[in-house]
């Protein structure tokens, strides 16, 4: 298998020279703010004690190819550097937010899997029936409804009128795995729209592939009916909604912000809420590495995955 | 029904020849119309039978009965009985459209082989398995089956795939196997080897439905045949009677063997001055990234006006693409191409109309050439419109003619595309074709997915078509000697290259080329299977 050899190469390469153009674009944005990104932070009322502090401690009077170059080494050794607003290093903001946002993702992923994949091959095997039609539609009209507004919908009817569930995760810090009842709520937001996207994705892929001809092939020579949806006709339908999933970790891992406000969660999406808000550059160029490094992860990972089922298609690389 | 009696003449032998699977009195209606029409057939171990007809004469309806499959929304009556087990193998026109895409060839294979080792303790199963998967695909004749397990489909070559397929079917252990046009639009050494292997299989002891409209191929094969038109059986019987004494007219016109048009009129194409004439052409494809692979070199060839030429060669040989570089489909090439004297434009884009009227080209899939919505009259008269810039109504009314005169009549031709058979539509794309008064006509393959009656029809019309206008020169590429052997010269193409042109006569009989020869000798060796 030299092709495939050689494809995860020319991939991996690839996501190697994506990576660098993350690291470069975030460089670039961060020095195209406008004027000097000091004057820019010290805020409206400019003290320029407060500037030359600022200029200083982001090297901002050395040439922009030698801070580079300098940021550039510190990544290479997992130094992301130091946030302006208290002095302590970017990459702890990050450690102490990935806790909570990988736990909602994981949480999430975990029913989002079986739950989006299993709906969808319901549908497919009735297809045009009762069963079908229910889970189009319901699909369909939960995916209509944005987050925020399901959010806030869920805390009134659960929390503040029946009561069963608390509206928010305040005061249980980073230890949310101890209050399970806390985190049923985000999980639902956070799984709704990808259950709804993932289970019609499979919904059209698998009843394509159990009216293809290879399907017949199998049925007609005896083969069972759990065994074709499973190792026949699932295989096919999965490549669409690989890819799918992949989006939807990235956007769990990186872009949940929404969510993570609404139910204060000091995830990753609140770091980088507060650090926008406190322009706290270091930080948000940290954060904007790791996401950007993630999606090029997840991508590469979907990737071999697709190129794995679907081994005739070349993704292009 | 009265076939029945003469199939069971033909079971002289004694009880070897129970059938093993039976089709008594098959009808099949979907919304109103009526596809097959009281079909009976019987499947004998170890005997080929043949299911002959026009395409859309209901050989594979009849056929997929016998897997009980119908077309959706069928009424069926008639019965269709198998013998106990009631496996049937299935060999479809196209191979790769039942191995699935995203599976090892393997993984159907074994999932065959497991349903037949339940018997034995579960630690032996999987050697039992591998075991019959390795054995079947020994019986196909694929070699390496080792390394072909795990192989993708597409990693496979056709022959492969086809081979593939068989090997699920004996796998499977089936005592009937039905092949579905399993040698249409292959070249003739391709078709040789499907029938040798076929032949084997019916050696086996297995009883072998064979749906074909390949006469050569049935000719070949066949113990017992069934003419069937329009879903109906016509005539029945052992293939040797058949031949011989075909009773029925539809079976005679079928079997009615086509004299070539070249002797007579050999006076065609004045010297001198060819039409169209090729210097120094070389056709480069390009490889990914890698570079490019030239695939055809051709130095000089020259059609004279009035003439026929054929390009004859197998699949991959590049005569498509000599086509393509004529008709300004395929840009990449250096050398020239000339028109009476000026060379034409590379490509498509750049040549003006009257250059783009002189040449034209028919291609292998009529449907796909068509818009299926919209009626073929309009798309016919389309081509005097904007390559000779006739009025709306003049062209309507030449299409019209043009179209009766290749055999659609008025009320065919309004209809839409959809709703015309293949053998229909490439008359139409012949009609379109000749609306712009073409100097070069290029038919690319243009019989090779039509059965015989069709196949005819459209052959008729060249050879008409090159007796009333003698300014009209013809390409035909083919991989089909009986196509060829029209023609008035024939140019032999293999891996690119020219290796023999010359008179069509003296290159069939006596071929100077070691190619060329070998082309020739298949086609004899089909033919002489037709005797028994």
């Amino acid at each position: 298998m030299t092709a495939l050899r050689s494809f995860v190469a020319r991939r991996l390469l690839l996501g190697v020279v994506q990576t660098v153009a993350v690291v470069l674009l975030v460089f670039t944005l961060t020095e195209a703010l406008p004027g000097d990104a000091a004057v820019a932070l010290a805020g409206d009322d400019p003290d320029p004690a407060r500037i030359a502090a600022i200029r200083e401690a982001m090297h901002l009077d050395r040439p922009a190819w030698e801070r580079l170059g300098d940021w550039a080494m510190g990544l290479l050794h997992g130094d992301l550097g130091t946030s302006l607003a208290s002095g302590r290093p970017v990459s702890q903001y990050i450690a102490d937010g990935f806790g909570p946002t990988l736990l909602l993702a994981a949480l999430t992923v975990a029913v989002l899997v079986p739950v989006g994949f299993g709906l969808g091959v319901l549908a497919a095997r009735h297809e045009g029936r009762l069963v079908d039609r229910l889970i189009s539609s319901v699909t369909l009209a939960v995916y209509a409804v944005p987050e925020f507004a399901l959010g806030v919908l869920l805390v009134t009817v659960f929390a503040l009128q029946l009561g069963w569930l608390p509206p928010t995760a305040v005061g249980f810090g980073t230890d949310l795995l101890g209050h399970p009842a806390a985190l049923m709520l985000p999980v639902l937001v956070l799984l709704s729209r990808p259950v709804c996207s993932l289970a019609r994705l499979m919904r059209a892929g698998m009843i394509d592939a159990l009216a293809s001809p290879y399907v017949s092939q199998a049925r007609r020579y005896g083969v069972t009916g759990a065994r074709i949806r499973y190792a026949h006709a699932l295989p096919n339908a999965l490549a669409p909604a690989t890819q799918q999933l992949a989006r939807t970790i990235d956007w769990l891992l990186s872009g949940v912000i929404v969510v993570e406000a609404l139910y204060v969660i000091p995830g990753l999406g609140t770091v980088l809420l507060n650090a926008v808000a406190e322009r706290d550059v270091p930080v948000v160029q940290g954060l904007a590495v790791v996401f950007g490094v993630l999606t090029v992860a997840l991508n590469l990972g979907a990737d071999l995955v697709a190129h794995r089922l679907a081994p005739r298609a070349g993704v292009a690389a | 029904m009265n076939h029945e009696n003469a199939t069971a003449s033909s079971r002289a032998g004694g009880t070897a020849d129970e059938p093993v699977a039976e089709v008594r009195d098959l009808r099949v209606e979907v919304d109103g119309s009526t596809i097959v029409d009281g079909v009976s057939l019987k499947a004998v171990p170890g005997r080929v039978t043949a299911l002959v007809g026009a395409s859309g004469s209901g050989k594979t309806t009849t056929g997929l009965a016998l897997l009980g499959e119908y077309p959706s929304g069928a009424r069926v009556t008639g019965d269709v009985r198998l013998a106990a087990d009631g496996l049937v193998g299935y060999i479809p026109q196209h191979p790769a459209a039942v191995l699935n895409p995203a599976r090892r060839i393997s993984a159907l294979l074994t999932d065959i082989a497991r349903a037949q080792v339940g018997h034995l303790p579960r630690g032996r199963r999987r050697s039992a398995i591998r075991g019959r998967v390795l054995q079947a695909l020994a019986d196909a004749q694929l070699p390496a089956a080792e390394v072909l397990l795990r192989r993708y489909p597409h990693q496979l070559s056709g022959g492969q795939q086809q081979r593939v397929v068989l090997a699920q079917a004996l796998l499977l252990g089936a005592p009937v196997i039905v092949a579905d046009e399993p040698t249409t639009g292959q070249d003739r050494l391709t078709k040789s080897r499907v029938v040798d292997q076929l032949a084997a299989v019916a050696a086996r002891g297995i009883a072998v439905i064979l749906l074909s409209h390949d006469l050569d191929v049935v000719r070949a094969l066949a113990d017992d045949v069934v003419v069937m038109r329009q879903g109906r059986v016509v005539e029945s019987g052992p293939a040797a009677r058949l031949w011989a004494a075909p009773q029925h007219a539809w079976t005679q016109e079928l079997l009615v063997e086509r004299p070539g048009f070249t002797e007579p009129e050999t006076a065609v194409g004045t010297p001198g001055r060819p039409v169209l004439r090729i210097r120094g052409l070389a056709a480069h494809h390009r490889d990914g990234a890698r570079g490019t692979t030239t695939v055809l070199r051709t130095p000089e060839l020259d059609v004279a006006p009035g003439e026929c030429l054929a390009v004859v060669g197998r699949s991959g040989s590049g005569k498509t693409t000599l086509a393509r570089c004529i008709a300004g489909l395929h840009r990449d090439h250096d050398g020239e191409v000339l028109l009476d004297d000026v060379a034409l434009p590379r490509s498509l884009r750049n040549r003006s109309r009257t250059q783009l009227a002189a040449v034209q080209y028919v291609f292998q899939d009529a449907r796909a050439a068509f818009d299926e919505h919209r009626p073929v009259l309009h798309q016919v008269a389309r081509t005097a419109i904007r390559l000779r810039g006739t009025d709306a109504d003049a062209a309507r009314q030449e299409a019209l003619t043009t179209l009766a005169r290749l055999g659609l009549p008025a009320d065919l031709s309004g209809r839409s595309a959809g709703r015309l058979s293949g053998g229909e539509l490439q008359r139409a794309a012949l009609a379109r074709a000749l609306l712009a008064h073409p100097r070069v006509l290029v038919c690319d393959e243009i019989t090779s997915g039509l059965d015989t009656i069709s196949r005819r029809g459209i052959l008729d019309i060249l050879t008409t078509l090159l007796h009333d206008r003698d300014d009209l020169s013809l390409i035909l590429i083919t991989h089909d000697l009986d196509t060829a052997a029209l023609a008035h010269r024939i140019a032999v193409l293999d891996a690119g290259e020219v290796v023999e042109q010359g008179p069509a006569q003296r290159l069939l009989t006596e071929p100077t080329h070691p190619f060329t020869a070998s082309l020739v000798v298949p086609t004899a060796r089909l033919k002489a299977g037709t005797s028994g």
